[in-house]
């Protein structure tokens, strides 16, 4: 157990412990350039605050591509980490201090301490119930913020956060909130990148495959989808916490169950598994949720139908379809030259 | 290495297992041979944890195994290999037995210099996707990925099983090589497996243990064993 922690140590992984060769170890570097690029391209078109939101909803989907893409576990309950996230950073800056950096660390902690507490209870469950038990959780979460704690969260009318601005980080800037989530992205999917590739992200793709098996090879694997299932929720905390100090403002719709729908799309679009998926389905799925409204009154069926069409004829996502894509390209490229 | 003592093993109310007892000795390799049915699988299962027999005793090494988890023998010296041919096959071949090596805390470079030791076609497959083997490739890399760290006992379920002739061989070679390195109790119908590399053989009929042989003549009289498969 401890071996492979202590052996994770980035850059050691033979192979990509990702499915295409296109943005391998060797072009690492590459991919930074061209996420950066992609985020940036998109302000002139969109608007600073609306990437911003973009970015948050990423993050969100990485968080959860690692707990469904790699170690298979399809939650339906995510969004109580994001919420549990945005509630502990608004209530600290509402009611203890408004540094708005404290606030960011308490947020994760606290996702990462619910995360903790209600793992050990979901990662013995597979399938339909780790979905529905993960839903019971957020379903409980919700009505908390909602209901019992009304008097600390105002119930459904939410709380108004107003950050103070600690040296050049003011959260009331849009340009500067970009630039401080666009850093937060590029770090998150640096350490998950990592993580994923090091031998941690073998055994857990392994524990996704079969298992019973990775028991039989004498690992505690309860232990590893416990951590994974934490880190996923800090994840999603570290979003919650980015989603108020950019709205500044926290409502129960942070924590609301349909919301998971979005994030399951998202990496379904994407292709799950795959870091970079998830990125571009979150991408792609912000872009349907906010332009589509404007022309399409029921919008949601454009995104039942693009469901439909990933079931049935892009498995692997967007992203699996440009890998197969760009495998066939090569394969042409090597008979020219032969 | 191995003693078990009168174990009954019921799948719901059926009985399948009926006071079945068996030992085997440091670096012996037992066969279990019986008709489809007679619960060769059953035994193996038990003796990993996969199902809890109802009364009797499983010791290894002089400990009571039954109730321990499967990653607890695993770490133990206990490694299982199923019939699925079952390898994690989104990973390399390289990647498959590095899995391995870090729960046994072996270095990695050191556990693949020596199962391709075993099996040197192995070196021109390490990179390439375990999903990608044939049935006898993927046998072997499951054999190998078993042999990683150090082994004590090794539980084999028809490892020929839907197997080329040629890659019996190679599995034959294996196990041989492998002979006084470690125990086994190995699952197989393959009779010429059978009596080229047992030292003792279990005849399984109807969840019982019918006859014990440990003469090698007796083993080489294929046509008699012949009767029980």
């Amino acid at each position: 157990m401890n071996s492979i922690l202590a052996d994770g140590s980035p850059g050691k992984r033979s192979s990509d412990g990702e499915r295409y060769p296109a943005l391998s170890d060797r072009h690492g570097w590459v991919s930074y350039v061209f996420i950066a690029a992609g985020f940036l391209a998109l302000v002139p078109i969109l608007s600073t605050h609306r990437v911003t939101d973009f970015m948050i909803f990423c993050i969100f989907a990485l968080s959860f591509d690692v707990l469904y893409g790699f170690m298979g576990r399809l939650s339906f309950g995510h969004i109580l980490y994001l919420g549990t996230g945005a509630y502990a950073a608004g209530l600290f800056i509402r009611y203890v201090d408004k540094n708005p950096v404290a606030a960011i660390l308490l947020g994760v902690a606290a996702a990462v301490a619910t995360g903790m507490i209600i793992g050990p209870i979901v990662v013995r469950t597979t399938g339909a119930c780790f979905a529905l038990i993960n839903l019971a959780f957020n379903q409980v979460g919700f009505f908390l913020v909602l209901s019992p704690l009304r008097e600390f969260t105002n119930g459904e009318d939410g709380l108004g956060i107003h950050a103070a601005q600690i040296g050049f980080f003011n959260t009331s800037s849009p340009s500067v909130m970009f630039w401080f989530v666009f850093a937060c992205l590029l770090a998150v999917f640096y350490l998950l990148r990592q993580l994923t590739r090091s031998p941690y992200g073998l055994m857990v793709r392994c524990i996704n495959e079969n298992e019973s098996r990775v028991r039989f090879l004498g690992y505690n694997t309860f232990f590893y989808k416990w951590v994974t299932f934490v880190i996923a929720s800090g994840v999603a905390g570290l979003a919650g916490t980015l989603t108020t100090l950019n709205y500044k403002y926290v409502n129960p719709n942070v924590m609301d169950v349909h919301s998971n729908v979005g994030v399951i799309f998202a990496c379904l679009i994407g292709g799950a598994g795959n870091l970079y998926g998830a990125l571009l389905g979150g991408v792609i799925y912000m872009i349907i949720s906010n332009t589509l409204p404007r022309y399409i009154q029921s919008w949601e069926m454009f995104l039942g139908i693009s469901l439909l069409l990933i079931v049935f004829k892009f498995r692997q996502g967007v992203w699996g379809y440009l890998g197969d894509l760009w495998s066939y390209y090569q394969r042409k490229r090597e008979q020219g030259k032969s | 290495m191995l003693k078990i003592d009168a174990i009954n093993v019921s799948y719901g109310h059926a009985k399948v297992l009926h006071d079945v007892s068996l030992e085997i000795r440091q670096g012996e390799m037992g066969f279990i041979i019986g008709r489809n049915g007679a619960g060769k699988t059953t035994l193996l299962k038990s003796i990993i944890g996969l199902l809890t027999p109802w009364s009797g005793s499983i010791l290894f090494q002089g400990q009571a195994v039954v109730g321990l988890s499967p990653e607890r023998l695993s770490l133990a010296g206990i490694r299982y290999v199923g019939q699925e041919k079952k390898v994690f096959a989104s990973l390399t071949v390289r990647e498959n037995l590095e899995i391995a090596a870090y729960a046994c805390q072996e270095p990695v470079e050191k556990a693949i210099d020596r199962i391709t030791g075993f099996y040197p076609k192995m070196k021109k497959f390490l990179d390439t996707k375990a999903g990608l083997l044939s049935g006898g490739q993927r046998q072997i890399l499951l054999v190998g990925r078993a042999l990683v760290g150090t082994p004590k006992l090794l539980l084999i379920d028809e490892p020929t099983q839907g197997l080329a002739a040629i890659v019996i061989e190679d599995i034959n070679d294996i196990m041989s090589d492998l002979k006084q390195q470690v125990s086994a109790l190995i699952v197989e119908q393959n009779l010429a497996m059978v009596n080229r590399l047992a030292d003792r053989v279990f005849v399984l009929k109807e969840g019982k243990i019918v006859s014990e042989i440990d003469d090698k003549s007796m083993m080489s009289d294929t046509r008699k064993l012949e009767d029980y498969v």
